[in-house]
Parts: structure tokens; C-alpha cells; sequence
């Protein structure tokens, strides 16, 4: 018996090479991808890619011959339900039993999928549309699971998925349509599939070329950085954030998510010049890192806003400035409008794993001065600098510490509060500030926050009162006499994706890490018109004794916290978050502090000019000074030789060897030397002659590394972000007059088109005739008088019938003209010469003025008077 | 000179001949050019359709206008209504003993004419249809030793039912390709028909009293003059990618062969003369391709039949449509020779 064939061989293969196959590949990247979502799947992807791929195939072979489905299918489906009922039974080892039972159900899901799909692209049209849009679906569904949505999951998840579906369902429609018996089958296939993948790429090349700058965008501010910090598949939160080298920075994004990781590693130490009235308790203060300005609510994210009326934020890169030269800013001052208890405190901070180009200081901080760290500590400390900031003292962390039932701290913070009440009225300096600072997304869920605050806050009748009512909230308990609100680092996330994760925690979960009390507690006072941010940085521990002044930051310090602000006073410290048994337990300082600084004489900050390695000095040109801490400058490099023989370099990375010095290096050298002790400058000495002065070669301690390069690729950068905002109101209103444009000129084309046949044919010369025919045959034609089937005779009497026009008299005489031998009489010279403006006229004078243009108008007519029919 | 006079004289004749022949015919115009295309290109023409339909009454018209009604000094006119049981012997004559000379004299069949009408010729076996066909090629009948050719005129109008119908044998294609043209007759259009029913009587009279318009001399010599016929090299090409596509096209199994396209050379030519001109245009080839080509392929399916050839020839027609092409220059032009 011979079973007939739906399809023949060539059909055959080409689905299974251009269907089958590009398929199979798209199910290995999705098993791939699916494989790392779910663990019954085992990352056995490759495995299960070919179960599908046995399927499909196998399904396209079969259904190629005159097979039924459903009986066939049926058969098929059995056969795999029997078989797992079969393994389930098994009796080797019930262990055994179930993993293959599972093993073979995955196998037979698969290949069954395979099949059906095998059998659409064989036998249904119209299988690849609901095909395509079956895996749409479930890759949306996929996609909704992930906690974590960004720009590059999103990516990944839907452009194979996308530029599949346009592909297949073009392969499969041209495939369909293939005439088998064409000899050069696969050499057509191959022809328009080519054309369609050039077209396919230019689309995407015009795409790109056209939104570049956006995408370079998006690529710098999402992929790059973000990628850095998201290793691995880790999807809880990290308060801060890592870099390649390992180096520790405050996130300047903070996520609401489900978990939070912390560790134990010391990031920084400082020793803050702060103490209480009697000079020699210790004040400590929370040291700020960003300012949170924005809650973006569909991601959840805290972000810092660059566009922050008045911005208060000093944050310089202590890495790019030159060793003991200082950078400063006073305007950060004006707009903390703090005038109130406030006072200038200094604080030096040494790096131990906080990135070399993060700036930490208690809010508000005005001036940075990276120092070097002394040398038996180089080994501890990667870099340091001095910090000056604007303190008020009502921001001592004690007034700030969640009391927490603390009586002692209670009462200690009734001094700040009474001071604070004495604050009225609450206003901003003008209703921008206010309207940023006390901003709220329009949504039921933060009604309900709004809602929740003035429910706790209805007996507070102060600012600082309502502070501290939303504070007794979430220390108050429950009528079970428990906590009603815990502080955890995995309070796990809503079972809806995407939902209000403040509302879950304010109203359902009630369990957070700082970021989340942080943020409730921000909108409940926002949403009492109270101004408000949130604050990231590192909570401030007071443990030794032994040096007071000195506080040890670890990892799991890294907090956020509200600031409320207050006018004259500025912005005051407010934390809400509950204690956490785990901060208060961090290890104890164990290190000593880098004491002894040496005196520094002399500093020369310049680029390197040439190195002698054996004698160990350094040429160097130099175009700044600090002298016995006097400033000199120049526009001219000055010249300076260096003794490094007793030098430690080092870069912000740590200390380096003298051969990682190369010429034109920034490097900044720093003198303790004694010698330098006497020889002072006097009062009216320049630069040059302060040189002058210096033994040959200098004498120094220290050389510090700049990287010159990357100041400038920042610099770069920074103009290339200047130059990003593509202003989408010009581009789109450019798009559209370049598309009008295209319009009017494909809407105008049969116009050209006659103005060109018309102006041949009024033209002279020996084909005089044929414009004169060509351009009655395109008017015609335009007007929906096509000529059809029609021969021209036949043609000429049909128009001559419609216009009453003599067509026919001009046709025969052309006609005789083109294709006979004998010579043309007079009459029909004539006839040829000068018929042709008449009949126009006459035609013309017979359709309506509308009719004409709206004729005109239509390409279409154009386009079928080029076309020359085919066959096939 | 004369030889002008002459040929516009018998020009004009054909003219009048169409006309002759439609004061009976009524509304097949085309059909009668094709007829007369056919004879003088020297074919045979094969006309096909429903009995009833005016196959006949044109074949006799014709024969009439060409020898006049008295058969004296224009063309022999012989009829004959083919049936299953039809022998060659019928067609060509037999061998009969004279009992005067004593000896097998040979009695002519109704072959030996000018104008043959073969009425149903698909209703005889396909032996006597040989024998017809082998004539038509041939233009001589051959018997035992003796080779008797025809009359320098001869031409064959056959007519046949189509074939679906009872009794019949159809042609084989390789037989049809003989006739230079087949037709279909079809039916005339409603005003023309009730034309018919109300002027029976009148064309019923004309019949009886048709005039001889052409002679046989002029017929002959317009056969001759079909073959001077100018035709552009344009044109040629045009008969060769026709030709061509017809064996290219996907839908048609069999193409037309070469033998086809000489054919549909002289056709071409001679519906020129028909249509009064001394050179073939477009139009003659929008006008003549089907009827000449159509029996000759064979199709992929009834749809192919209605679609490719007449695709065909659309696409020839456009390609000659956009030809810039004068022979004739309008201005300037040197006088060119005559035909």
C-alpha cells in the first residue's frame, strides 16, 4: 500500500530546513531561558530542546504523507500517556520512579508540542499566526513572574521572540505558496528570502541610525552600570553597591524589593571632630551619601533627581582632586537654608573598601580635601580625605536613633523636640520647593497612606509632634502585645507582581529593612504637607571608647532615613526604622585609628616628565604648590626634580610600584622631609622661586597617582550626555514633514508623470507621433480608461465612442506609421503632426475638473500603465 | 501600377464579400474574417459549436459568394455530412470498371472541389478523417499508382458538435493543428437575434440570391498576395515570444509548435488583407493569436484556458504598445519603395 503525499520532497525539506529548524532554535533559547526560572526543568536544556526538535520534525515528515491528524495524533498522545503511567508504576526504587515519571512527562510535553507544531507548519494556514501568538502569551506570562523586570529582560525575552514571528510567518506563507514544480525552487526560496532579510535589515539599520542616541542612552544608563552590580541571578537588594574591584559606594538607586543582603565588611572609617558641650563626648552623625528626591512607583526605586530645586548636596570625586588641594561649595550652604544651631565640623575619612571616587559626609557638607594616609597605615587604608560640613546639632545620631523604647533616649530627644516645636508654621522658601518636596502619586494606594497618617497623626498638633506620632506608629503594638511593625531583610514581596510594595508593607506585611519605613514614612508626611526626602548613607555607631571621635562603618550600616525639613533649622536627620537586633550587634572596632599625621611642607601636584628608575627621581612639571600650606599657582609648567627613594606611590587602588609611573602621568608629590622645615617661603615669592629655594632633587614621602585619562573620558562623557536629549517634538515634527513631504511627491507622481509625456509629445522630431500616442494612451489610462485586453483599433474606437473624439483617425495613421512600408500621404502626416492637442482638449473638456484630480490623484492607475503582465 | 489597381480592386472586394456574407450571417462578423483569413492563408478553418448555431449557412454562403449561385464560372462548391459509417472511398472516389473501355476507370470523389464544407466531421471515424486530413495537407489524392492532385483552390470548412456530445469522435490534437483556425460560433446577442427571427424570411432570400462578389482568379491571386504582406520585424519577434510563452507558461501542458507559428505568420498576414490592410499591426495580432493557437495547445485545466493565452497575448501587446518604432518617418521621411 502507498500512502499518498500532501507535499513532495522539496516542500518537505524546505519546512523542515526553514521552519523546522529556526523554530528548534528559538525553543532552545527559551528552555535555556525558561531553565533558569524553574527547577523542575533541571537545566536540562539542551535535552529538552531536543525532545522538541525530535517532534517537530518528526511531525513534518509524517504529516507530509496523507496521514489523518486526529486519529494519528491520538495515537501518538496515547502512546506517550501509557508510557508514563507505565513508568510511574515501575517498581525500581520509588525515588527512581518519580524522577523518570517526571523526566518522561517533560519528554512527552515536549515532543507533543513539537508535534502540533510540526503538524501546523505542514498542514494549516494560518498555524504560524496562532502559533506565534501562543508563545507571545507565554512569554508574557513568563516575563510577569520575574521580580526583577528591566530594559534587558525585556529584551532578551521578546526580540527572538518578535523577530521570529515576523520571520515565520513570512517562510511559512511563501512556502505555502510555492508552485513545487518550479525547477529552481530552492534558488527562489533562497531569492526572497534574501530580500526579505535585506529588508528586514535596512528597517533595522534605519531604526537604529535613526534612534541611536537614544538607545547609546539607555545602553549607558541602564545596561552598563546595572550590570555591574546585578551579577548573577541575585534578585534581592543591596543598599550598597560593588564595583568590578571590589570597591563599596552607596547605591544611587534603592529598590523596594523582597530581600536585602548585607555583610559584615568594614567599608570606611572616620573620625568626626563633633562633641557635645563639654568637648569631650562624642556626637555622632549620620553620614549622607544622595539625597532621594524621586520614588518612581512603577519600578518601586528610589532615585536620586539631578533636578532637585535648591540642590544641597556637595558630591565631589575626592579621587580626581590633587592630593591636599581642596575643592569647595558654598552655594550647597545657601540652599540648605539652615541658619539655626548650626556649626562647622570637620571629619577625615579613610577608605578601606568604599569606592576611591565616593564622597561620604554628614549632611551638609561644603569641602573636601583628600589627604594621604600615613604610611604604616597604607596597607589598612586605600585613601582618605577631610570633610568640612554645616552641622546642626539637633542631627546628632542620638536625637536621630529610632528610641525604640529606650527611656534614656527618649528623654534625651525631648530636647530637640522642644526646640523643634517651637516651629509653627511650615513653609518652603517658595511653593517650587514645596511642591517637590511634598509631591505624592496620584493613586488610591497612596490615598490610603494619606489616610493611614492622618488617622495617627490626628492628635499631633505640631510638625515635629505628627513626626514623632508617625514614629509611635510603627513602634506601637498590636492587641496581641507584639511589635506591630518588625524590621526584617526579607519581607518578602506582595503575591501580585508589580503591586504597591509600601502599601503591602504599610498595611499587610508590616515587616521591612530601612528602605521601607524610609519610604512610608516619607509619603505619610508628604501626604500632610510636610516637605520630605529620603536620605541614603551610613547610620552612625558610637562603640569605642578607647578613641573617642572615631567610628567604624561597616557594610550593614548602609542605611536610608527621612529628613523633614524645618525652616531656619534646614533639613533635620529623622529615622523611623525599628532596630534591628543584627545592626546593634556588629563586631567591635578592633583596629586602631591612622594617627600621627605628618606635617606636610610641601606638595607639587604636575605630570610626570621623565623617570630615572635606577637613581629613583622623578622630573616633573609642576603648575601647583602648596608650600608651609600657602598656595602658589602658575601658568607656566615649572620644573621640578623629585627623590622618590623613600617615596610610597600610590594610586587610589593602593600602593603601586615606581615602574607603573610612566612619563605624563598626573601624579601629585607630597614632602614631610625635615629639610624643607626651615626653608620658609617668604612673603612675596612665586612659584619659581620657591622652586628656586628647594634642595636638587627634592626630597619625598609620597606620591599619589592621578588618573589624568579618566578625568578627561569623564569629561567626554559628560559633554556627550549634554548633547543626548534629542528634543522628540522636532524629531517627530521633522518625521511627519519628511512623510508629508514623501505623500504629496507619490500623490503628485502621475501629474509628473504626465507633464512629462505631454511635454514629449508637444516636443517635435521624428517620434513625434509615438509621444503623441504614449501620452493619449497614459492620459487615458489615468483618467479610467484603461486599454485593458483591448487591441488598439479596438481601443481607439471604445475612447472614440466615449468622447466622440477622431482616436481612431490618429491610431490607423500611427499604426500605418509604425508598421507599414508604405509610404504615409499627406493627410495622415497631418493627422499624426496636430491631432494630438485637439484630442487632448477634447477628452479633457469631457471629464469634470473633480473627476480629473481625484484621477490624478490615484497612483494605482500609474503603476498599471508601467506594469507589463505577466506570466506565472 | 496595375498590379496596385488591382489589389485595391480585390481589397475593396473583400470588403464587399464580408458584407455579402453578413446580409445572412447576421452579428458574426468576426467569424466570416476568419474564415476568409483562413482561405487566404491557403488553411482550412474547423468551426465548432452547438448544432443550430449558423456553421453551415456560413460555409454555403461563402461557397456561394465565391462561385455565385449558378456554380458556372466561379468556384465548385461540394458538401458532405459526415457519419460513423462514412468510408475514405466516399471522400476521394473509387476505381470503376468501364464496361465501354474495359478497364477501372477512376470515378473523382466530392474531394475534387473547390470549397469543401465536412459537416460534423467529428461524427466520422477517424479512418475517413485521415483521409480528409491527409488531402488537406497534401493538396493531392493518391490512389493505387496513380497521383490525382486537387484543385488549386481547395478549401476545407469542417464543422463539428462539441465534443461531450453523443457519437462523436474527437480529433486528435495532432490533426487539428491542420486547420489554420478554429472558431467557436456561439451565440449571436439578444437585439441581433430577434433581429434574426423578425427578418427570417429576408435573409432567407438573400441566401437564395446571393450575388457572386469575387471570383476564383481574384482569390487565387490574393492567396498570392497574402504571402507580400509587409510584416515588421517587431511583429515577428512578437508571433516568436507568444509561441514561446505558450510553451513556458505553467498552465499549458502543451505548447504551440514551430509549425504553429508559421501558421499563425500567414494567418496574420492574411486577416491584414482581410481587415483591407497591406501591413500586419497590433491589432491583427490582438485579433487573429486565440483563433490560430488556441486549438493547438492543451491546458492545464478550464481556467487555464480562459486565462494564459489571453495573458499572453496582453503581455505582447503592451511590449509592442511601448515600441518606438517608425518605418514611416511623419517629417523628413525619404520615400520608401512599393510592395
Amino acid at each position: 500500500m502507498s500512502i499518498g503525499k500532501v507535499h513532495n520532497i522539496k516542500k518537505m525539506v524546505a519546512q523542515l530546513v526553514l521552519l523546522a529548524v529556526p523554530t528548534a532554535i528559538l525553543f532552545f533559547y527559551l528552555l535555556w531561558d525558561i531553565n533558569r526560572f524553574y527547577d523542575i526543568l533541571e537545566n536540562n536544556w539542551i535535552r529538552q530542546g531536543i525532545y522538541f526538535s525530535t517532534g517537530i520534525v518528526a511531525a513534518i515528515i509524517f504529516y507530509a504523507f496523507r496521514f489523518r491528524f486526529f486519529t494519528t495524533a491520538a495515537v501518538v498522545f496515547l502512546f506517550c500517556y501509557a508510557c508514563y503511567k507505565l513508568v510511574g508504576s515501575m517498581s525500581f526504587g520509588e525515588f527512581d520512579a518519580f524522577y523518570f515519571s517526571i523526566q518522561f512527562l517533560i519528554f512527552s510535553f515536549l515532543f507533543s508540542v513539537g508535534w502540533l507544531a510540526g503538524f501546523g507548519f505542514s498542514r494549516s494556514r494560518y498555524f504560524t499566526i496562532a502559533w506565534n501568538v501562543l508563545l507571545l502569551v507565554a512569554q508574557i506570562v513568563v516575563v510577569s513572574k520575574t521580580t526583577d523586570i528591566k530594559v534587558n529582560v525585556l529584551i532578551n525575552a521578546f526580540v527572538p521572540i518578535l523577530a521570529y514571528a515576523f520571520y515565520i510567518i513570512y517562510t511559512a506563507e511563501l512556502i505555502r505558496n510555492m508552485n513545487d514544480d518550479e525547477p529552481k525552487f530552492s534558488w527562489f526560496i533562497l531569492k526572497r528570502l534574501s530580500g526579505f532579510a535585506v529588508v528586514v535589515m535596512l528597517l533595522f539599520l534605519l531604526i537604529f541610525s535613526f534612534f541611536k542616541n537614544d538607545f547609546m542612552a539607555v545602553e549607558r544608563e541602564w545596561g552598563g552600570s546595572e550590570a555591574k552590580y546585578e551579577k548573577g541571578k541575585d534578585k534581592s537588594e543591596n543598599m550598597n553597591k560593588k564595583d568590578g574591584k571590589g570597591n563599596v559606594s552607596n547605591k544611587d538607586q534603592t529598590k523596594l524589593t523582597g530581600s536585602l543582603s548585607k555583610d559584615k565588611q568594614l567599608v570606611f572609617v572616620a573620625k568626626l571632630d563633633n562633641y557635645f558641650d563639654d568637648n569631650i563626648t562624642p556626637n555622632p552623625l549620620y553620614f549622607t551619601a544622595f539625597y532621594y528626591g524621586k520614588f518612581d512607583t512603577l519600578t518601586q526605586t528610589f532615585e536620586q533627581d539631578s533636578l532637585m530645586p535648591y540642590n544641597d548636596l556637595f558630591s565631589p570625586d575626592p579621587s580626581k582632586i590633587p592630593l591636599y588641594f581642596s575643592k569647595s561649595d558654598s552655594s550647597v550652604l545657601k540652599n540648605s537654608f539652615a541658619t539655626k544651631n548650626r556649626k562647622v565640623v570637620t571629619a577625615d575619612i579613610y577608605k578601606v573598601v568604599l569606592s576611591p571616587d565616593v564622597y561620604l559626609a554628614p549632611s551638609t557638607a561644603f569641602f573636601c580635601q583628600p589627604m594621604s594616609v600615613p604610611k604604616e597605615f597604607k596597607d589598612q587604608y586605600k585613601s582618605s580625605y577631610r570633610a568640612k560640613m554645616w552641622v546642626s546639632d539637633l542631627n546628632s545620631a542620638y536625637f536621630i536613633y529610632n528610641p525604640a523604647g529606650n527611656r534614656q533616649l527618649a528623654a534625651f530627644q525631648e530636647l530637640r523636640f522642644n526646640k523643634l516645636r517651637e516651629v509653627k508654621k511650615v513653609t518652603g522658601p517658595d511653593k517650587k520647593f514645596m511642591d517637590y518636596y511634598t509631591f505624592m502619586p496620584k493613586d488610591e494606594e497612596y490615598k490610603k497612606i494619606g489616610e493611614l497618617a492622618r488617622k495617627v497623626t490626628a492628635d499631633a498638633p505640631t510638625q515635629i509632634d505628627k513626626m514623632i506620632a508617625i514614629r509611635d506608629y510603627f513602634l506601637s503594638k498590636d492587641e496581641f502585645d507584639q511589635p506591630l511593625f518588625k524590621y526584617s531583610d526579607n519581607p518578602g514581596i506582595p503575591g501580585l507582581p508589580s503591586a504597591n510594595k509600601l502599601t503591602y508593607f504599610l498595611f499587610e506585611n508590616r515587616k521591612g529593612y530601612c528602605a521601607y519605613f524610609a519610604g512610608a514614612t516619607l509619603f505619610m508626611l508628604r501626604s500632610l504637607g510636610i516637605p520630605s526626602r529620603v536620605a541614603a548613607g551610613y547610620l552612625t555607631v558610637d562603640r569605642s571608647s578607647k578613641n573617642p571621635g572615631w567610628y567604624w562603618y561597616y557594610a550593614d550600616q548602609a542605611h536610608a532615613w527621612v529628613q523633614v525639613y524645618f525652616p531656619e533649622y534646614g533639613w533635620i536627620d529623622f529615622d523611623t526604622t525599628v532596630p534591628d537586633v543584627n545592626t546593634q550587634q556588629s563586631p567591635q572596632p578592633d583596629g586602631t585609628p591612622p594617627m600621627n599625621i605628618p606635617q606636610t611642607y610641601l606638595v607639587a601636584d604636575g605630570e610626570i616628565k621623565s623617570i630615572d628608575v635606577k637613581a629613583k627621581q622623578i622630573s616633573m612639571t609642576i603648575t601647583k604648590l602648596l608650600y608651609h600650606d600657602k598656595d602658589y599657582e602658575t601658568k607656566v609648567a615649572k620644573e621640578l626634580s623629585i627623590d622618590v627613594s623613600i617615596a610610597t606611590i600610590s594610586a587610589d587602588t593602593g600602593t603601586v610600584q615606581l615602574s607603573a609611573l610612566t612619563p605624563g602621568l598626573h601624579i601629585t608629590a607630597v614632602s614631610y622631609s625635615e629639610a624643607l622645615k626651615n626653608i620658609l617661603a617668604d612673603k612675596d615669592d612665586s612659584l619659581a622661586s620657591i622652586l628656586k629655594k628647594l634642595p636638587v632633587p627634592t626630597p619625598v614621602d609620597e606620591v599619589k597617582l592621578l588618573l589624568k585619562d579618566e578625568v578627561k573620558e569623564q569629561q567626554k562623557q559628560k559633554e556627550e550626555k549634554a548633547k543626548e536629549p534629542v528634543d522628540w517634538a522636532k524629531t517627530i515634527f521633522y518625521l511627519l514633514i519628511g512623510l508629508a513631504g514623501l505623500l504629496v511627491l507619490v500623490f503628485l507622481s502621475p501629474w509628473f508623470t504626465w507633464m512629462y509625456f505631454n511635454a514629449k509629445a508637444k516636443g517635435k522630431g521624428n517620434s513625434k507621433a509615438y509621444h503623441s500616442y504614449r501620452a493619449s494612451l497614459y492620459y487615458l489610462n489615468q483618467l479610467g480608461f484603461e486599454r485593458q485586453n483591448m487591441g488598439p483599433q479596438e481601443y481607439a474606437y471604445s475612447i472614440d465612442n466615449r468622447f466622440g473624439s477622431s482616436f481612431n483617425t490618429f491610431n490607423t495613421a500611427y499604426q500605418k506609421a509604425k508598421y507599414s512600408s508604405v509610404p504615409l500621404s499627406a493627410s495622415e502626416k497631418e493627422v499624426l503632426n496636430n491631432s494630438y492637442n485637439g484630442f487632448i482638449k477634447k477628452v479633457r473638456s469631457q471629464v469634470p475638473l473633480k473627476t480629473r484630480i481625484s484621477k490624478f490623484l490615484n497612483i494605482y492607475n500609474t503603476i498599471h500603465f508601467f506594469t507589463q503582465p505577466k506570466i506565472n | 501600377m496595375e498590379e496596385n489597381i488591382q489589389i485595391e480592386q480585390a481589397l475593396a472586394n473583400i470588403g464587399k464579400l464580408v458584407d455579402n456574407i453578413e446580409t445572412v450571417i447576421r452579428g458574426k462578423r468576426q467569424q466570416i474574417q476568419f474564415v476568409l483569413t483562413a482561405l487566404l492563408a491557403k488553411g482550412h478553418i474547423l468551426m465548432e459549436d452547438n448544432p443550430g448555431t449558423g456553421k453551415t449557412v456560413m460555409a454555403k454562403t461563402l461557397a456561394k459568394s465565391i462561385s455565385g449561385a449558378h456554380g458556372s464560372s466561379g468556384a465548385n462548391f461540394k458538401r458532405i455530412q459526415f457519419t460513423p459509417d462514412l468510408l475514405p472511398m466516399d471522400l476521394i472516389g473509387s476505381h470503376i470498371f468501364d464496361d465501354v473501355k474495359k478497364e477501372f476507370v477512376f470515378k473523382k470523389g466530392p474531394l475534387f472541389c473547390n470549397v469543401l464544407l465536412a459537416d460534423e466531421i467529428n461524427r466520422a471515424s477517424p479512418k475517413v478523417q485521415s483521409a480528409l486530413l491527409e488531402c488537406m495537407a497534401e493538396h493531392q489524392i493518391t490512389m493505387g499508382e496513380t497521383t490525382y492532385p486537387l484543385e488549386k483552390l481547395f478549401f476545407t470548412i469542417a464543422t463539428q458538435n462539441p465534443v461531450e456530445m453523443e457519437g462523436t469522435y474527437p480529433l486528435p490534437a495532432a490533426q487539428l493543428d491542420r486547420f489554420f483556425i478554429k472558431i467557436y460560433f456561439g451565440y449571436v446577442d439578444e437585439a441581433t437575434e430577434l433581429n434574426i427571427y423578425k427578418d427570417y424570411l429576408g435573409i432567407q432570400h438573400n441566401q437564395d440570391n446571393l450575388q457572386q462578389v469575387l471570383s476564383m482568379n481574384e482569390i487565387l491571386f490574393l492567396q498570392e498576395e497574402t504571402e507580400k504582406v509587409f510584416i515588421h520585424e517587431e511583429l515577428i519577434t512578437a508571433v516568436k515570444n507568444i509561441v514561446r510563452d505558450t510553451r513556458s507558461h505553467p498552465d499549458i501542458v502543451l505548447g504551440a509548435s514551430i509549425r504553429s507559428g508559421i501558421t499563425f505568420l500567414k494567418c496574420l498576414k492574411a486577416f491584414a488583407l482581410v481587415n483591407g490592410r497591406t501591413f500586419v499591426t497590433e491589432d491583427d495580432i490582438r485579433g487573429i493569436t486565440f483563433a490560430v493557437l488556441d486549438h493547438r495547445l492543451i491546458y492545464r485545466n478550464r481556467d487555464a484556458r480562459q486565462k494564459a493565452l489571453p495573458l499572453i497575448i496582453s503581455k505582447e501587446l503592451d511590449r509592442l504598445s511601448k515600441l518606438n518604432i517608425t518605418i514611416n518617418r511623419t517629417a523628413f521621411a525619404p520615400p520608401v519603395q512599393n510592395i
